[in-house]
């Protein structure tokens, strides 16, 4: 049996590996790196219900499966999740601590602290800054990190450190360069010399702090570079992920795909999968699009893991109508009347910003009517109904049609194309990717 | 409670109101000018970037045409830096209204002294192969794509020089008078709460738009201003000259490419009140359409921003109130002597941007006129600081900077490579900044990403570098999101959801700016 996985994000990369370490033939392929570089490098489980931030994610999963019919988690159940995360952190025990079930906070460089269930240990230490005297300290060269901003907002967050204070170094990557990317750090870091150099410059600036928080960028291909850096300052250190390239997202990219190919996965990066061949209801072949020809890659089942709207894998077109780029799945629709509002001047505008869609008449060839609801609103700190639009899946995670019916019977969408959630909202992203990852991976192994 | 006195107070600081009180200063009177908000938020900071060759009205408003021709000159000889010099075509298309429009278009050219050439339509698709290529008649013209905010701020320097003052975000609240007379203003900063006093002579009411509640703050009639609304979209950029349909001025008629992006407008439709514009779902549409039959294509462009802005059309009984486009474009002066037995208040409405000069001489000569006292208006031949007679703006300068200082200095947005210099030495001269005011003049957050990468840079550096506290960093992050959303989910489509997307997962995903501690007041 031959399974063919499209996508290379945390979800393509689970379910590969999954299912090359019970032994199938898979072969994954991928336009390109996936989704993980643009992560914090955690695993997100569940951190916010509605407004209430979570702390045991899974009994919170259970609630909102309960409450929310359409959301992943009610298709995927507790079992799955759990198994599926207590799966990956023993696939990567060095990328990832902390106890499966239960939320921690870590702060985010703006200096919010965000929820997540599983990280990585070099982030451990900022989980419990409550109370404690803590210094953020970021070079002044890498523009993505402000010490300043994270610092005062840390302090200023209930719940958080009793003091904080920023300080920015003068230290560059690279000798004569003011602007170096976090991974260019990162690289700097892998070599002891000049972690020597950081952690002087550092520990000339923290005075009497207890934890220290420094960007995430703490060592690229070493996993215990921040190790030695915390033992040069003689006190805890933890990293902070910075706005993409995430540095902690690259190391679990690398390690998962590592352990991919040495169980067996055969990867082709950098070649888009361009169209499909089906026969009697079931996916035949995904045509790979290579070398400037078309190339056909049998599969006796197809996971499909291609990520949703950030990816292109869900499109909207200028009528508002929304696809599913390659299989053509079905997608709600989306309305076109809606009215925005545009406050000229801000200091005396009033009124709301949100407006009920004005009738429901389409404009394109496309004359699916609109919902009820309108899917974007002018209020950037609302939900966006969109981003809850998605392929809705069977039990075993089969694409349907409105009818309920299978599209294809061995074709299995995972990850973030799943109809139901806003996961960068309620913190569910990892949850969702591993959890259908490893249901489908259960259903195509016959289990 | 801050005192002040001037011969002139200027209420307005949109392009006519700042080329106001440039020539007011220049002519040798002391000074002021109040905006509510920053300089040219309202109307000319809201339009397609155009700066016309007068091509547009060299049917139906000749002289307008010939204004614009003058004046289009004029201001390549004083704020030629704020100008791309694109150059424009006028095309006739299968089936259009009026078939003769094309030899109309050539007389009315003539008649207006408008620089018209016609070429071949192979030779137009050359200059600009996304033009209709079912064009029958091209035209070529003189049109280029100009910065109203650019504009706006080096005529402010130049005022300034002349030893104008220039308060932003200090509200007007009342004209006050005696004995028939103005006698000065009382304002409000908007910043800091703080009121402000002018006793001044002579108030010029420049205010667009808005210029009809300014009036009866001295207690004349409201001088009835008619908004005319009208939408631009902006795409990433795709064309390099500008794109007119040659037929009698209608909606969606120009693509022009403006900066780092083609912008098409436009509609019209009488608004009631100017602060709250409204972008319906039919106008995008209809704009998309006609951006398909300026450039087949245009729907699969990466749309990135939408605004709305409205004209300020002096009402004109010749022609009914709904009809906004064909009510004078022509330049109206009010003069409440007059009208209102009030000496000391001229009102001006009307006109266009590429005429914001004239428009300026027009009124101060009128003030002029009043007081007795002449003298020559020189607006025209000094160019603004910072530019120099036909030293245009070409899309590729901010990369010849960076490329210089690419080892000394970070670039903070990388789509319309703001360094973090430029970013820093405008907010020492503007520390009450919001970082919306920085990005007019630095264009900040207004290339593809719309804010994704840059805002949260921004407002770090704005904590960092500047004198202000973390609930107003904080409150500067929250504003400039929550403003370029309003610009952007009108037309969310295509490959800018997938930006939308990632901005959302950089924003709220990675950086959670949604549970940052709450604000406690309001951010201006």
């Amino acid at each position: 049996m031959a399974t063919v996985v499209v996508g290379a994000g945390l979800s393509g990369l689970a379910a590969a590996l999954r299912l090359a370490e019970a032994g199938e033939r898979v072969t994954l392929l991928t336009k390109g790196i996936g989704g993980l570089p643009l992560s914090a490098g955690t695993v997100d489980v569940l951190g916010y219900a509605g407004d209430e931030r979570v702390t045991r994610p899974y009994e919170a999963l259970v609630t909102l499966a309960a409450a929310a019919p359409d959301h992943p988690y009610a298709l995927l159940g507790r079992d799955a999740v759990e198994a599926a995360v207590a799966w990956l952190q023993a696939q990567v025990p060095e990328l990832l601590a902390g106890q499966p079930g239960v939320n921690v906070t870590l702060p985010t460089a703006v200096g919010a602290l965000r929820p997540t269930c599983l990280y990585p240990p070099s982030m451990a230490a900022g989980a419990d800054l409550a109370g404690k005297a803590v210094a953020i300290v970021g070079p002044r060269q890498l523009k993505d990190f402000y010490p300043a901003l994270c610092a005062a907002n840390l302090a200023r967050t209930p719940g958080g450190p009793a003091a904080a204070v920023g300080h920015s170094l003068d230290l560059p990557a690279r000798p004569g360069e003011a602007d170096a990317s976090g991974l260019a750090y990162a690289r700097s870091l892998d070599d002891p010399e000049c972690r020597a150099r950081f952690v002087a410059a550092v520990a000339a600036v923290v005075g009497d702090a207890e934890v220290v928080g420094l960007p995430a960028v703490l060592g690229y291909k070493d996993l215990n570079a921040w190790r030695a850096i915390q033992e040069g300052l003689g006190k805890p250190v933890f990293e902070i992920t910075l706005i993409p390239p995430s540095v902690p997202g690259l190391r679990l990219n690398d390690a998962l795909t590592a352990l991919a190919k040495a169980a067996g996965v055969r990867i082709v990066l950098g070649s888009k999968v361009t169209g499909y061949t089906a026969e009697g209801g079931k996916v035949t072949s995904v045509t790979l699009h290579q070398a400037g020809h078309n190339q056909p890659w049998p599969a006796d089942h197809v996971v499909y893991a291609p990520g949703g709207f950030e990816s292109g894998a869900l499109r909207v077109d200028s009528y508002g109508h929304v696809k599913e780029t390659l299989f053509d799945l079905p997608v709600a629709a989306m309305g076109s009347g809606t009215v925005a509002t545009e406050r000229v001047l801000r200091a005396t505008a009033t009124g709301p910003d949100t407006m009920a869609p004005e009738g429901s008449a389409a404009t394109g060839p496309d004359t699916t009517p609109a919902p009820a609801q309108p899917l974007l609103t002018g209020d950037f700190w609302q939900d966006q109904a969109l981003f809850k639009l998605g392929v809705r899946v069977d039990a075993a995670l089969r694409p349907i049609d409105e009818s309920g019916r299978p599209v294809f019977t061995n074709l299995y969408a995972t990850g973030s194309l799943l109809a139901g959630a806003i996961r960068w909202s309620e913190k569910s992203g990892e949850g969702i990717a591993l959890g259908s990852a490893w249901a489908a991976a259960e259903v195509i192994l016959g289990r | 409670m801050r005192q002040l006195s001037a011969d002139v107070v200027v209420i307005g600081g949109g392009t006519t109101g700042v080329g106001v009180v440039r020539d007011v200063a220049m002519r040798g009177y002391k000074a002021i000018l109040l905006d509510r908000a920053d300089l040219a938020q309202g109307t000319s900071g809201r339009f397609h970037g155009l700066l016309h060759s007068g091509g547009r009205y060299v049917v139906t408003d000749p002289l307008s045409g010939t204004e614009c021709a003058e004046e289009n000159a004029i201001l390549g000889h004083i704020q030629a830096g704020a100008i791309e010099r694109t150059g424009g075509l006028f095309f006739t298309l299968p089936g259009d209204p009026d078939p003769d429009w094309g030899d109309k278009f050539l007389a009315g050219a003539a008649t207006a002294k408008v620089p018209v050439e016609e070429i071949e339509p192979s030779r137009a698709l050359k200059l600009e192969p996304r033009m209709n290529p079912t064009a029958e008649r091209v035209f070529r013209v003189e049109d280029g794509s100009v910065d109203g905010w650019q504009l706006a701020w080096s005529a402010a320097a130049s005022a300034k020089q002349y030893g104008a003052q220039i308060l932003t975000y200090t509200k007007a609240t009342e004209i006050t008078t005696a004995g028939g007379r103005v006698t000065g203003v009382r304002a409000t900063d908007a910043k800091t709460g703080e009121d402000v006093t002018i006793d001044c002579g002579f108030v010029l009411n420049c205010a667009g738009p808005w210029a009809g509640g300014v009036a009866a703050m001295a207690g004349c009639e409201p001088v009835a201003v008619v908004p005319g609304r009208g939408i631009m979209i902006a795409a990433d950029r795709f064309t390099n000259v500008v794109l007119n349909l040659c037929v009698k001025p209608a909606d969606g008629d120009i693509i022009v490419p403006c900066h780092g992006v083609s912008i098409i407008g436009t509609t019209d439709v009488k608004a009631d009140d100017p602060d709250h514009l409204p972008i319906p779902a039919d106008e995008v549409q209809k704009m998309l359409d006609a951006g398909e039959k300026l450039a087949p294509g245009f729907r699969q462009q990466r749309l990135l921003h939408v605004w709305t802005g409205a004209r300020p059309l002096i009402k004109d009984d010749r022609v009914a109130a709904s009809d906004t486009r064909h009510m004078s474009r022509g330049m109206a002066v009010v003069d409440h002597s007059t009208r209102d037995g009030l000496k000391g208040l001229l009102t001006i409405g009307g006109g266009k941007l590429t005429t914001y000069r004239l428009m300026a001489e027009h009124i101060v000569d009128a003030m002029e006129d009043q007081t007795g006292d002449h003298h020559p208006c020189r607006t025209a031949e000094e160019p603004c600081p910072g530019h120099e007679p036909g030293r245009y703006f070409a899309l590729n300068h901010r990369l010849k900077e960076r490329e210089a200082d690419r080892l000394s200095d970070q670039i903070i947005c990388e789509c319309e490579l703001m360094s973090r210099t430029m970013f820093t030495d405008l907010l020492k001269e503007q520390p009450n900044a919001t970082l919306d005011d920085l990005r007019r003049q630095l264009r900040l957050g207004m290339g593809p990403c719309q804010g994704g990468f840059c805002s949260s840079r921004a407002a770090g550096l704005a904590f960092e570098e500047g004198a202000i506290d973390i609930e107003r960093a904080t409150g500067l992050l929250r504003l400039f999101l929550t403003n370029r959303w309003y610009g952007l989910w009108p037309v969310l489509n295509g490959q800018q959801v997938a930006q939308a997307a990632l901005d959302d997962w950089i924003l709220q995903g990675l950086l959670d700016i949604g549970h940052l501690p709450a604000q406690t007041k309001e951010v201006i």
